[in-house]
């Protein structure tokens, strides 16, 4: 009975494992494709070995010709981005989740209530205005038109979770220093955020996914092509490319997806944990 | 106001700040925008009343776009549903777990866009390495994004891939915290492991799967990056959604802002009315 069960096992982690590696498969095939030579790259059957293996393609996409020189440019407008809706999101929601989880004053539920039922609000349905408002800024094409938009966006989420985690937290540090005579924004400063370094860290690589991979807001808020974030780059090299060759859209591809790549390498626990407390409460 | 409400305000005003200038108040000025003849660069625009919602209901390309969006997402639930179910049961206590895990979720660390390009590569009709797959399996070739009867179908297998990994972790959590003596106890009781799924694991995932369902009904609604990358909405009208319907009156064609917001709003009561009817179907506290 148990030798049966054993053997089910291991089928069963045998049969995942295949599934594991089919579903690397796509990501492996956009890899190896970038690093072809144009003439064997659509080449029948599919070779899943790039030798010789070549750089060119991400020589042009990043450094070259006219028509790709904005992906190099793109990634840089994307970090920018991506970099500023997080510092903006974390310092904003944080602020507003501390009052929420730790002060009484007449008009704290209702905050949160709106706060936390605009999630339920989809994007789309704010495109229009949210352009006019932008465009009556003089914010088009311009870092703040994507930035402050998109943390707006994810404030929510992080008001949401951060309450959630400061109202775990002990108050026996925050009373110790508040005899001390340290006032309330020096509590938050010194004590609050310190001690909230590992939600304030899920929280921020939450943002800067979603900020990094923004597609529709961009493709619509930006005219310019040297401000383009990659998403929008990417989605019109493919225009640039269709008809000659997938290998400089491969490793526009390949290289829009190392950021993310190094920090799950680096802090996978953080980003599941993000995720997990994001479909916390249902 | 005393000193704490001061204090906490002070603390709330940068947020509440930013989020009624780039939330709240695009809300209110969306639905105003949608009883108005209001377009690009036109400063004065009247009040037209209904007249934006009564062109929609004869505009037949707005139709197909919603029966589209309809589809896709109805199509996409039972995928989107099971198959990260599965991979949480399967992987659940497994030794992999966790490296498994990670490698289901490294695809929803991608943007649409880099997802899109990678299956419009990969389901390239001709040299694509999919169909010479299908081909050795004795399966025809076919040009899925070109075809009517499977471009839709081709879109939700690549959502499928991209946001498995992302309801796997959710799952994943969502098993870990049913109580093992549960199933010890019903084991006891000689209950095969099929029937403690359905009195215990689903009953007790129920919050889960209501999270699931309503985040993907919402997102699926607004289906847009896919469909832009891989079929432009075609062929013909077939993979057309509303949010491209939309797109394409605000920002490709007229720049008819209150037309789109019309669109907008219609498309938000529908995202409402089926998240509401979630709620009713899957609402209620599991009993111990």
């Amino acid at each position: 009975m148990t030798r049966s069960f054993d053997r089910q096992r291991l089928a069963l982690t045998a049969a995942l494992l295949v599934l594991a590696l089919l579903w690397l498969a796509p990501i492996a095939w956009v890899v190896v494709t970038s690093l072809k030579p144009t003439e064997t790259i659509v080449r029948v059957p599919p070779e899943w070995i790039p030798w010789p293996a070549t750089a060119a393609h991400y020589h042009e996409v990043l450094l070259g010709s006219s028509r790709t020189a904005r992906v190099g440019r793109a990634f840089l407008n994307s970090l920018v981005v991506a970099t500023g809706s997080v510092l903006l999101v974390l310092a904003t929601s944080a602020a507003a989740a501390y009052p929420l989880a730790r002060m009484r004053f007449p008009g704290r539920d209702l905050v949160f209530t709106v706060v936390v039922g605009s999630l339920m609000i989809p994007n789309a349905v704010l495109l229009v205005p949210q352009y006019v408002l932008t465009q009556q800024l003089g914010w088009l094409s311009t870092y703040q038109g994507l930035i402050v938009p998109e943390a707006a966006m994810l404030f929510a989420f992080g008001v949401f979770l951060l309450r959630q985690f400061f109202l775990t937290m002990p108050r026996e540090l925050e009373d110790a220093a508040r005899i001390d005579g340290a006032g309330p924004f020096q509590v938050f400063t010194r004590i609050i955020v310190p001690l909230s370094q590992p939600v304030l860290a899920a929280l921020a690589i939450f943002a800067f996914r979603s900020a990094w991979n923004d597609f529709l807001w961009p493709l619509i808020a930006v005219n310019r092509p040297e401000m383009f974030p990659l998403p929008v780059a990417l989605a019109l090299l493919r225009g640039a490319y269709s008809a000659d060759s997938y290998g400089p859209i491969m490793a526009g591809a390949a290289l829009s997806a190392l950021p993310l790549l190094v920090v799950f390498v680096v802090a996978n626990r953080r980003i599941i944990e993000g995720v997990r407390l994001s479909g916390l409460k249902g | 106001m005393s000193g704490e409400t001061r204090t906490a305000y002070a603390f709330l005003a940068p947020g509440l700040v930013l989020f009624a200038v780039y939330r709240l108040y695009p809300l209110l000025e969306g639905l105003r925008l949608s009883f108005t003849n209001a377009r690009l660069g036109r400063a004065a625009h009247q009040w037209v009343g209904l007249a934006n919602y009564a062109r929609l209901l004869e505009d037949d390309r707005f139709h197909v776009s919603l029966w589209n969006t309809a589809f896709y997402t109805v199509a996409s639930t039972l995928p989107i549903l099971a198959v990260p179910l599965a991979l949480a049961l399967a992987l659940n206590r497994g030794r992999l777990r966790n490296l498994l895990r990670s490698v289901f979720f490294f695809p929803f660390t991608l943007s649409v866009v880099t997802v899109g390009l990678t299956w419009l590569w990969l389901l390239d009709p001709v040299v694509g390495p999919f169909n010479y797959y299908l081909r050795a399996l004795g399966i025809p070739a076919r040009s899925w994004l070109a075809d009517p009867a499977t471009a839709m179908w081709a879109i939700i297998g690549t959502t499928v891939w991209w946001v498995t990994g992302y309801y796997l972790v959710i799952y994943l959590a969502g098993l870990q915290d049913i109580p093992r003596d549960l199933y010890e106890a019903a084991a006891l009781d000689g209950a095969s492991s099929a029937r403690a799924f359905w009195a215990i694991t689903l009953p007790l995932l129920r919050p889960v799967l209501l999270f699931v369902v309503v985040t993907h009904v919402i997102g699926s609604f607004q289906l847009f990056g896919q469909v832009f990358v891989l079929t432009g909405g075609g062929p013909g009208d077939a993979t057309r959604t509303v949010v491209q319907h939309l797109y394409e009156a605000a920002f490709q064609n007229f720049f008819q802002f209150g037309a789109a917001s019309a669109m907008a709003w219609v498309l938000f009561a529908i995202i409402m009315v089926f998240s509401g009817l979630q709620f009713r179907l899957l609402r209620g506290n599991p009993e111990y």
